[in-house]
């Protein structure tokens, strides 16, 4: 299915790249380094980069290019300083006397698999699929924030029904916060479909489950 | 599902026809468990079968599926919304849920067909895990599920003679297994059919009747029908398929309530006593004396003015007993056209070979049809018991007689001047060839003597708790499993249980040949015809009063 409105939006190479991917720590679950104001012209704001934000990183294989889809899952704040009680050197207007360690502090954010996607000639998402992606994700790929156009395609099936077939696997992956990151793209495609559409109630009785699995699990229901 | 090679050898024969395989022991010894996916709709009451290498011969050991219940499916929590349907969910979370779901049945082995016993043998054995299931081909179950003795289990049944086929195989398509029960086993160790209202009690009535008037058994049979309910059956005299190669079609003979009469000669003392107003003790012992003296008399059609003449001269003319005797046996004997000093019901015109009589007593109170049947039982049990004795009778032949209310005729409490004959012919009758047929909606009021002797039944819907304790009670073939089935049956769904079956089956009674009398009354229908009837009368009505002093007031136009 092809979103056709406003592709200057939501074409792929036209997307806000978040950051890049520093390390992972299985074939699911990458660890991106947030670009900052010294990375890049038009760093991304704190809303862009939030918690249970869908994200894609550009893929070619064989020649034919791929989105692989992911959602951030958890952040994590670095800061190299922490931890250091040494004497001051530094003066009042420089921040750290450690030149290279100045703009160290970076924010890192785990990026959870969904699934994959072939991207068109004119940038656009289709087929998308939500099997496993087979593919491996390389240090310093670039990821992209996922406008809400490509989010709903790719969580849309031939029928335009609403599927969540990854949900086992970011639950897993998203240990104790994986209920909230479905939660989170629930409440995100609940906002871009009609509020007449039939897939509200579907999103009502999902969003029911996950909930009340959730609260069973964290031990509120028992 | 077990793989092939778990069940013993067979793993190269084709399994298209597997329905499930063995997943263990169940709860009690007779019982095992197996697993069919979804597609395979196995439902209760199915019959199903494994083969069992039995003292070295392979056998089909046949179970009855007792129980149904889903071992893996989509969560309950998946049905929130009712207007989403819970694949729907399933679809959206990536759950699988085409053919997924998973069912655990417990099935309950009958045994396999012993040709020697001519019945069940149970193999003492429950299948290995594993074992692959089938469903029971029709043509086996046609041949086992009756009582029919055959010597084979692929004999061919439909040729049989003597049969009544009743209806099909509950759980398979109409037709498919049709069940056919010996009609010389019920019709000789009784038959009971028990139903509430409206569950098609004397419809399946009306398919034996039919079945046992076919020109293949041509029984004497006969009807007691407190309701008027079988008059329809009269169509069986012209319907072409009771006409028989040789010329045969059955008479249905009715009887109406002024036919039937008791000549008093032939009631026991003790019927009297029933029917008198209160007598005294005294009474009762004048009443005896007199009555013993009229039946050692050679004359048998003396009434109610003999015996009382009889009794003065025995106790003289100013016995006070007496003549109280004689207020009460004036007014409840000679003023009853009942009874009759020397009218009968002629024995040879209501019991023939070939011929239905009913016995419409649908006008008698139910003291008078008690004793219709008291004394007609009695008479023919005589006969029946000097034709076997190599005496003379009237009755040559075996005779069936089926009792439409038979809780009127047998209660369980009060007293009813039939129940002691009713007693002797179920425990008795057997060896005379006089058997009985009960049809019931209120199995706990039928004396329990009498139920429990019935040896084959046909159940069907009950749901009054009282009448399900009593059918477990005194119907020895009722097993929990057939129990458990009587609140869920519709009109026309029975089970057949008891000696002319080798095993309980639910079954589907058949559509009669002729036409059912007994169905409910429509008072809506009635009381819109009957409105319009009295709209479309003439009317009464007033006419002006003028002061002429003529009128009369109300005036018929």
């Amino acid at each position: 299915m092809t979103i056709e409105t406003q592709p200057e939006d939501t074409h792929v190479d036209n997307c806000l790249a978040l950051g890049s991917i520093v390390s992972s720590n299985s074939h699911l679950d990458y660890t991106v380094e947030i670009y900052k104001e010294t990375d890049r012209e038009r760093a991304p704001q704190i809303d862009e980069r939030e918690f249970g934000q869908p994200v894609f990183i550009q893929k070619s294989v064989s020649g034919e290019p791929y989105l692989v889809m992911g959602v951030i899952y958890n952040t994590q704040l670095v800061d190299p300083d922490q931890g250091r009680t040494g004497t001051r050197l530094a003066q009042s207007d420089q921040g750290q006397f450690t030149p290279g360690y100045i703009e160290e502090r970076t924010t890192l954010a785990g990026v959870a698999l969904l699934g994959t996607a072939r991207v068109t000639e004119d940038g656009l998402l289709t087929d998308p699929s939500h099997e496993l992606p087979r593919w491996t994700l390389e240090v310093d790929d670039i990821v992209c924030q996922c406008p809400d156009e490509l989010t709903k395609t790719f969580h849309m099936n031939d029928e335009g029904d609403l599927q969540f077939a990854y949900a086992d696997r970011i639950l897993n992956v998203g240990g104790p916060l994986g209920s909230d990151v479905l939660l989170s793209i629930i409440g995100r495609l609940r906002s871009m479909i009609a509020d007449t559409d039939k897939n509200q109630r579907v999103l009502d009785v999902v969003e029911q489950n996950i909930t009340w699995q959730a609260h069973t699990d964290r031990g509120v229901i028992r | 599902m077990a793989s092939p090679h778990r069940s013993g050898g067979d793993s190269m024969n084709d399994r298209s026809d597997v329905i499930g395989a063995v997943s263990g022991p169940g709860d009690n010894p007779n019982e095992f468990l197996f697993v069919t996916p979804e597609d395979q709709a196995v439902k209760t009451g199915e019959f199903i079968t494994y083969t069992v290498t039995v003292e070295g011969e392979s056998r089909d050991v046949f179970a009855r599926v007792t129980n149904r219940e889903q071992i893996r499916g989509l969560p309950d929590t998946f049905l929130a919304d009712p207007a989403v349907a819970p694949e729907t969910i399933a679809a959206t979370l990536g759950v699988p849920h085409d053919d997924t779901d998973l069912y655990q049945l417990t099935a309950m082995v009958i045994g396999y067909y012993d040709t020697m016993m001519s019945t069940f043998a149970n193999p003492r054995q429950l299948p290995q895990t594993g074992t692959p299931l089938r469903i029971a081909p029709a043509e086996q179950l046609e041949a086992v599920l009756p009582n029919l003795g055959v010597a084979s289990t692929t004999a061919d049944v439909a040729q049989f003679d003597g049969l009544a086929h009743t209806g099909w195989l509950l759980n398979r398509p109409a037709g498919e297994v049709d069940i056919r029960m010996p009609i010389d086993e019920f019709a000789s160790t009784h038959l009971a059919i028990l139903a509430s209202t409206g569950s098609g009690k004397s419809y399946t009535g009306g398919v034996l009747i039919e079945e046992m008037m076919l020109p293949s058994s041509r029984a004497a049979l006969l009807i007691f029908d407190p309701h008027g309910e079988y008059d329809t059956l009269s169509e069986m005299q012209t319907h072409s398929a009771f006409e028989g190669d040789d010329g045969y079609q059955p008479d249905v003979v009715y009887f109406d309530e002024d036919r039937l009469r008791i000549r008093i000669s032939e009631l026991e003392l003790g019927d009297i006593m029933a029917i008198l107003d209160n007598p005294s003790d005294r009474m009762q012992e004048r009443l005896a004396g007199g009555w013993r003296a009229m039946q050692n008399k050679d004359s048998r059609t003396w009434g109610v003015d003999e015996l009382v003449e009889q009794m003065y001269t025995m106790y003289g003319e100013d016995d006070s007993s007496v003549g109280g005797l004689e207020w009460r046996l004036r007014r409840s004997i000679q003023r009853n056209e009942l009874f009759q000093p020397d009218a009968n019901v002629p024995l040879d015109e209501i019991v023939a070979a070939g011929q239905c009589t009913v016995l419409n007593m649908e006008t008698l109170d139910s003291r008078n049809q008690q004793l219709i049947a008291t004394v007609l039982l009695r008479r023919i049990y005589r006969e029946r018991l000097n034709a076997m004795r190599g005496r003379e009778s009237d009755i040559e032949c075996p005779v069936f007689a089926l009792f439409e209310e038979g809780h009127r005729f047998a209660p369980g409490s009060g007293s009813a001047p039939s129940i002691g004959i009713l007693r002797t012919i179920t425990s008795e009758g057997r060896k005379f060839g006089f058997g009985i047929g009960i049809i019931s909606q209120r199995p706990s009021k039928i004396d329990q003597d009498v139920l429990s002797q019935c040896g084959t039944q046909i159940t069907m819907k009950i749901r009054n708790p009282t009448d399900q304790e009593a059918i477990k009670k005194s119907v020895e073939a009722a097993g929990e499993d057939v129990l458990r089935e009587l609140p869920g049956l519709t009109p026309g769904q029975a089970v057949l249980s008891g000696d002319a079956m080798n095993t309980p089956a639910l079954v589907q009674i058949r559509k009669r040949l002729t036409d059912h009398g007994a169905g409910s009354l429509s008072a809506t229908e009635q009381w819109s015809e009957t409105y319009d009837r009295q709209q479309s009368q003439p009317v009464r009505s007033e006419p002006a009063d003028f002061g002429g002093g003529e009128s009369t007031g109300f005036e018929e136009l």
